[in-house]
């Protein structure tokens, strides 16, 4: 029975909705609660809310005290991240539009024509943003549609695209090679927040596959300094660590290695968040069975090649949830940085609170940063939802015999 | 009754002499365990369940080590040293009763894993053998599928094709069937009865009489880690000497 229409639409809200007289209750109780709070919210967002404190200070929040005249570079970086994105979603995905997709698409459009509009940008800005949205787009659809032409050794290679990326936006953010140097310390807001973050989920990761390895080894130095390694440091509150890391740092790392306050917070998120991902990994080592080592060795592969061919695949693809929720709470993580000092997304937000001009605007603030990090959480974790689907082609391999 | 290749007389492939073995919690799975193999032989290897027949088998390959004896396979002593375990490893092929097939890997890059890594040999040349090997078993068809969307009859097969990808002299099977259902059982033994034909060295565990009694050139009872009777099957299963092979071949029939 092919029923469409509105009888039909009538009828499944009465089956799903009001089916008993409980149920019904229920949904009544629950709806009013919904219109209540987003009715007093709407009017407060649009009424009352003075969204002039964001409006005044979009640059501060996106990039703290960056220098006027360099800012060109993080167009730059924006413009390349875009590109990039698209062109790995495009790979990803080929030809087909999952519904998600489309979604996307749409939201990533509409955000590119509000948001401008929104914070009252100059028509030179919010082109800008429409140009970099229409690339990443295009781009997307380009890639889609004509990315299996590409020769097979380019388009295994091109995940590569993104570690030379990061190379190449750490040169346009810190200067060198040419460029004038901005330092750390310039850094600020949104952008301080994502070179933090991203430090620390790149290095982590590596840093958390091998201690994990390390606290499964059979040797014994190399098993109990991984165990007290991830004890201590999940043992302390991360707080304590970037003060402490701030203070000792210094004397630990190899000179250069964390000049600054900045370098040396990045750090310490790093070693922090890799005592996690461990964790992670080595639930993930537990669930690939024993006789998948001992069925590689049998064939003759030394345990290293055993491991990453064999071992490691299935391990990370059982990790790889629960990796990213560790790194979801790492990007979180970051606003503990504007406790010892950094003008990271919150550390801006409490100089702008602290203007006078601006006196009692906390809501509003507070508000854009919830949204902020929701974007910058969701893009993760869709990225990682989408790897995970790429990384199980065959859904009947997780039940093992 | 048919032996295919009894060559008795065939170079020793692997000698083990007194073996005995303790787990770490102190239990003692072999107590000085015998056995000779020699090329092209057929050995079935039998026994009540705890009588440490796998764990034997699993010593000739070095996934489990033994504290006294000596075990020497294809002329290279199995000692701690691991470039040795690694050259024995390539010659000895091993077939698991859980099949172990790699589930990230499609049927034909399980194939082709360790020939291309280990042997270090051309990957389109170790693809066209891996073909020819899965023809041989019957599952070329499924080349390109994952070993989860096959069935354990299917996977099994795979496994055997797998090593023999590594062109072992030796192949070693733990209890291949014992995780099948009853009607996958036959495609599994009738593969492992050709290899037999093709001369291929092979030191089976099974519980499988039929099989012995066709394939086997010898059978061996093992009973608390150690061999009790060694006889060609046809004496072993009308014939028993032993009190325990007696008691064992009463619990089977």
């Amino acid at each position: 029975m092919d029923r469409t229409g509105l009888p039909a639409l009538a009828q499944r809200l009465r089956r799903e909705l009001f089916a008993s007289r409980t149920d019904g209750l229920i949904t009544l109780v629950l709806l009013g609660a919904l219109v209540a709070l987003g009715g007093g919210f709407l009017r407060w967002a649009l009424v009352q809310a003075q969204w002039a404190v964001v409006q005044a200070n979009s640059t501060l929040f996106a990039v703290g005290r960056y220098p006027l005249d360099q800012q060109w570079r993080l167009w730059l970086l924006t413009t390349l991240l875009a590109a990039a994105t698209g062109l790995s979603w495009g790979l990803l995905r080929g030809r087909s539009w999952p519904r998600n997709d489309t979604i996307a698409a749409v939201l990533l459009v509409a955000l590119a024509v509000a948001a401008p509009l929104f914070l009252q940008l100059t028509l030179a800005i919010q082109a800008r943003w429409w140009w970099i949205t229409a690339l990443l787009l295009a781009l997307r659809w380009g890639a889609g549609r004509w990315g299996d032409r590409l020769p097979a050794a380019w388009r295994r290679l091109w995940p590569l695209l993104w570690p030379l990326l990061y190379l190449v936006g750490m040169v346009l953010i810190s200067g060198g090679l040419g460029l004038m140097p901005v330092r750390p310390s310039d850094w600020g807001g949104l952008l301080l927040t994502l070179v933090q973050s991203s430090f620390a989920i790149l290095l982590c990761f590596p840093l958390g596959v091998a201690l994990a390895l390390g606290r499964r080894s059979e040797l014994p130095l190399l098993r109990w300094g991984s165990v007290i390694y991830i004890e201590f440091i999940r043992g302390a509150p991360l707080i304590t660590l970037l003060f402490l890391g701030q203070n000792i740092l210094g004397f630990l790392l190899p000179g250069g290695l964390a000049p600054d306050r900045v370098w040396r917070a990045a750090w310490v998120l790093t070693f922090f968040a890799a005592a996690y991902v461990a964790e992670a990994v080595r639930s993930g080592l537990a669930a690939v069975p024993r006789g998948q080592m001992e069925a590689a060795r049998a064939l003759g592969l030394p345990v290293p090649q055993a491991l990453i061919h064999v071992v490691l695949p299935q391990a990370l693809r059982v990790a790889l949830p629960a990796t990213v929720g560790q790194f979801i709470t790492l990007l979180q993580d970051t606003t503990l940085l504007s406790l010892i000092g950094l003008l990271d997304l919150l550390g801006v937000a409490r100089t702008v609170m602290a203007n006078p001009a601006f006196l009692g605007k906390n809501a509003e603030v507070y508000l854009l940063l919830a949204v902020l990090f929701w974007c910058c959480c969701a893009a993760l974790g869709l990225g990682s939802r989408a790897l995970e689907t790429r990384l199980n082609p065959n859904p009947l391999s997780a039940a093992r015999a | 009754m048919t032996n295919p290749s009894s060559s008795a007389s065939g170079a020793v492939m692997i000698e083990a002499r007194g073996v005995e073995k303790w787990y770490p919690n102190g239990f003692q799975a072999l107590r000085g365990a015998d056995l000779t193999v020699r090329q092209g032989e057929v050995v079935v290897i039998m026994g009540p369940s705890g009588s440490g027949k796998s764990t034997f088998i699993r010593t000739f390959n070095a996934l489990e080590d033994f504290q006294r004896g000596s075990i020497v396979v294809d002329g290279m002593a199995l000692s701690n040293d691991v470039r040795n375990i690694d050259a024995i490893r390539r010659e000895v092929g091993m077939v698991f009763q859980q099949f172990n097939l790699f589930p990230h890997l499609t049927v034909l890059e399980n194939l082709t894993l360790a020939p291309v890594l280990v042997r270090k040999r051309p990957k389109a040349e170790v693809e066209r053998q891996a073909r020819q090997l899965l023809e041989r078993v019957g599952i070329h068809e499924q080349a390109h599928k994952y070993p989860g969307q096959l069935s354990g009859g299917q996977q099994q097969r795979v496994a055997i094709a797998r090593s023999l990808c590594m062109e072992p002299r030796i192949l070693l099977f733990d209890e291949p069937t014992s995780a099948l259902d009853p009607e996958m059982v036959q495609e599994v033994l009738e593969v492992m009865q050709e290899l037999a034909t093709d001369g291929i060295t092979m030191v089976v565990v099974t519980h499988e009489v039929r099989f012995a009694r066709k394939v086997a050139n010898r059978v061996v009872l093992m009973a608390d880690g150690q061999v009790v009777e060694e006889a060609p099957p046809e004496q072993f299963f009308t014939n028993p000497q032993h009190e325990r092979s007696k008691q064992f071949l009463r619990q089977i029939a």
